[in-house]
């Protein structure tokens, strides 16, 4: 007969050192994980992406020959203008051709993407151990709010922010410490020169030094009928107080508000500053301002974090390489400082053949040492503690960029968001070419928002 | 006997059309094909952004909508008409004078030839580029030279002003295609008969009667080609205008193919920008009929007039 304590007790101890075995054996395994073993079912596959050319994905270019001879995985990257990487995105995502294993792509278009079940979302490799580097914890090393909205849609994850952009004030230090600049201005205006903390400052600055008889301008607006113009002008959207919708998150659709009298107000300031910018700037993006501030060209500018290496640190390319200051973009009087948050983002594609060798490379990518080596070669990471190494804190424009971070506002990422853009630009381009007023070009614009969402975007200022 | 009649039978009818089954079914699936499927599409709702728009059949939706409610598809309809007919014109004016002048005083018609046509084998995107930089307001070599004549100051964009910046994006054109307009009609002239002309000096006609009476006249097929392709050629803009201003300052440069692209390929609205594509191609074919019988129509009255004189 069998003693049914002592079965019990086998039992139990059988148990407990299977336990403790599996335990042991997992703590090993995850000791022992590594880049090479976990690549090691996809040693000889290709792995194809997308992006933008701008020295981020330059900087990954680079990064990509040491993750190739330890994976055996080829990283093969194609570069583009932001439109054009955008639109051939599309177009392979609808075609379900699969020609991309991961895909970079300003966030704005998340919505667009998941709606259309174009996506995969990255949770499954991150619970996946074969493939989950125990070392990363995008939990606890991103800015959780920047992962969130960058790289987030409706509570999935769906990858991980590849540039952590916002807008800033660029302006030339060199010019700000001129002892008769000082004077002059200070005589003139009444207070001392100094990076502009409200934008009746700004104003003030820019007449003081737009010189176009010199070829030098008080700053340089980017009123191309394009991105860029609707880009810019939600710094003084948002510094104004206002905003496009009223909604908590970028997934979130709400009323529509882009007609507030703030909204109004920043438009009519924002067309102001055409008076102290060069005579093209209607024709102007971000590459012709960046590419006249480097000639030494312009005072002050509102411009992108990732374009500021290009000017601020590349003495090659740049004539004031060592001579700029950055700071946030400045608030309304008495009104609270914020920036924007935007961000490319890796996401991969439903339809990507190769998804687990693509997260590899992604994961590897995150890591500290290549965010590292990318943000200081033009990237705009999205790690704390990047930030805080003494290499990136010794960079001029590191603290502008973790202060606007801290202060950045969400924009629309649902499916309609590309759409709300075009509208926007298209109205906001025939106002500055006196096409419409303010109050009318922002109404119009409410009006064909609100019927592109529907019932849950009703207009919350009325137009008559 | 028999079996000679039926292959000579077959060669006659029954090869040829065998013959053209390569190149029937190349222009179906090149050309027929994809018209089919776009016109197809213009009645859907297909779209590539927004979800729970698969492609659905919405019947004369997308029609309703160009017709009653998008103003802005007008206002690039009627720009790009003017666009047509102003450059068309201008660029026939100027190259019917060309033609003629080196018809009539140039001998060595290949050197000056070989210079007029560099314009037109730039490629579009190149042409958009180079004028991009010429009219720079800060350092392009156009505006300067405007500055310097005391026609333009320091506040003058020519890209960045509603006003200036379509005449400028016309001139362009003239610039790039007058060349083209030359050649055809110049050829169209070295190959006329001399006979009229002789037989009309005979009679003792002036050159303006002649260049009226006879030049014209006999050109008109040649001319009503060249108008035909040009024509074609402008409503169809982009590259140059997508280059230069992207549509705007606002949407005073806005043309129908900015536009269409606007839609299917920013707003991925592809059901609506079927319709959209579809109304270029309908004006397009209009335009091809009005030429088209102009040439017949006058290739008729010569034919009826010889018969008249036999």
């Amino acid at each position: 007969m069998i003693d049914i304590s002592s079965v019990g007790r086998i039992v139990r101890s059988s148990a407990t050192v299977a336990v403790v075995g599996l335990m042991a054996l997992q703590g090993t395994e995850a000791l022992a994980w590594s880049i090479e073993e976990a690549a090691a079912p996809y040693r000889g596959t290709t792995i194809r992406t997308v992006g933008e050319a701008l020295p981020p994905l330059e900087a990954m270019a680079e990064l990509k020959s040491e993750f190739e001879s330890r994976t055996g995985i080829t990283v093969e990257i194609e570069m583009y203008e932001h439109s054009e990487a955008v639109n051939k995105v599309m177009l392979d995502l609808n075609s379900r051709r699969g020609r991309y294993d991961f895909i970079l792509q300003p966030h704005r278009e998340l919505g667009r993407f998941v709606a259309n079940g174009h996506l995969q979302s990255v949770e499954g490799f991150m619970s996946n151990e074969d493939l989950r580097d125990p070392s990363f914890m995008p939990e606890e090393q991103l800015y959780q709010g920047l992962w969130k909205e960058i790289s987030w849609y409706e509570g999935q994850v769906y990858g991980f922010p590849f540039t952590a952009l916002t807008m800033y004030m660029w302006y030339r230090d060199d010019l700000l410490n001129d002892p008769d600049e000082r004077a002059g201005f200070e005589a003139k205006y009444g207070y001392e020169l100094r990076p502009a903390t409200t934008w009746q400052e700004y104003t003030d600055i820019a007449e003081w030094f737009h010189r176009p008889d010199e070829g030098f301008y008080g700053t340089a607006l980017q009123g191309k009928r394009h991105e860029a113009l609707w880009y810019e002008w939600l710094n003084f959207l948002y510094s104004f107080g206002g905003d496009m919708l009223e909604a908590n998150s970028g997934s979130e659709c709400g009323p529509v508000v882009v007609n507030s009298p703030e909204a109004v107000a920043s438009l009519e300031y924002y067309k102001s500053l055409l008076a102290y910018s060069p005579a093209d700037s209607l024709n102007y993006t971000w590459d012709e301002v960046m590419a006249l501030m480097q000639q030494g060209k312009v005072y002050q500018m509102i411009m992108w974090n990732d374009a500021t290496y290009a000017v601020a640190e590349d003495h090659e390319a740049s004539t004031v390489a060592g001579k700029m200051g950055f700071d946030i973009v400045p608030p309304q009087e008495n009104g609270e400082a914020v920036g924007q948050v935007e961000g490319w983002t890796y996401l991969i594609p439903a339809g990507s053949k190769n998804q687990e060798a693509a997260y590899l490379f992604i994961q590897w990518m995150m890591e500290e040492t290549q965010q590292l080596n990318q943000h200081l070669n033009g990237g705009a990471t999205a790690r704390p503690d990047v930030y805080a190494h003494p290499d990136v804190q010794a960079i001029s424009y590191s603290q502008a960029s973790m202060d606007t971070n801290a202060a950045a506002r969400p924009k629309p990422t649902i499916p309609e968001s590309p759409q709300i853009t075009d509208i926007l630009v298209r109205e906001l381009s025939i106002y500055l070419s006196d096409g419409k007023s303010a109050q009318q070009a922002l109404d119009d614009a409410a009006v064909e928002m609100s019927e592109l969402l529907g019932d849950c975007a009703p207009l919350k200022f009325p137009v008559e | 006997m028999r079996t000679n009649r039926i292959i000579e039978r077959v060669l006659d009818h029954g090869v040829a059309p065998l013959l053209l089954v390569p190149s029937v079914v190349l222009l179906f699936v090149i050309l027929l094909g994809p018209f089919l499927f776009m016109v197809w599409t213009g009645f859907t709702d297909l779209h590539y952004a927004l979800p729970n728009r698969d492609g659905a059949f919405v019947g004369f939706d997308n029609f309703r909508r160009l017709m009653q409610d998008d103003p802005i598809f007008w206002h690039s309809f009627w720009l790009t008409m003017k666009f047509v007919f102003g450059v068309v014109l201008v660029e026939f004016a100027f190259g019917l004078g060309l033609a003629l002048l080196i018809f009539h005083y140039i001998k060595n018609h290949r050197f000056i030839l070989t210079i007029l046509l560099v314009p037109m084998m730039l490629a579009p995107i190149a042409v958009g580029l180079i004028w991009k930089l010429l009219l720079s307001g800060d350092f392009g070599m156009f505006t300067y030279y405007l500055r310097a004549i005391g026609l333009a100051d320091l506040q003058t964009s020519i890209l960045g002003n509603p006003s200036l910046v379509m005449p400028a994006i016309m001139l362009i054109d003239v610039w790039q295609w007058t060349p083209f307009v030359t050649l055809v009609i110049l050829a169209g002239l070295l190959s006329l008969p001399k006979e009229p002309f002789e037989a009309a000096i005979m009679d003792g006609a002036r050159p303006l009667q002649i260049f009226k009476d006879v030049t014209l006249p006999l050109l008109r097929p040649i001319i009503a080609l060249v108008l035909l392709l040009r024509g074609i050629d402008a409503f169809k803009e982009f590259d140059k205008v997508f280059i230069l201003t992207g549509g705007g300052p606002g949407i005073s440069t806005e043309m129908l193919s900015i536009y269409t692209y606007r839609i299917n390929f920013r707003d991925w609205d592809l059901g609506y920008g079927a319709v959209c594509a579809f109304m270029v191609y309908l004006v397009v074919l209009i335009m091809c009929s009005v030429f088209y019988k102009a040439v017949y129509w006058n290739e008729g009255r010569s034919k009826m007039a010889g018969k008249a004189a036999a």
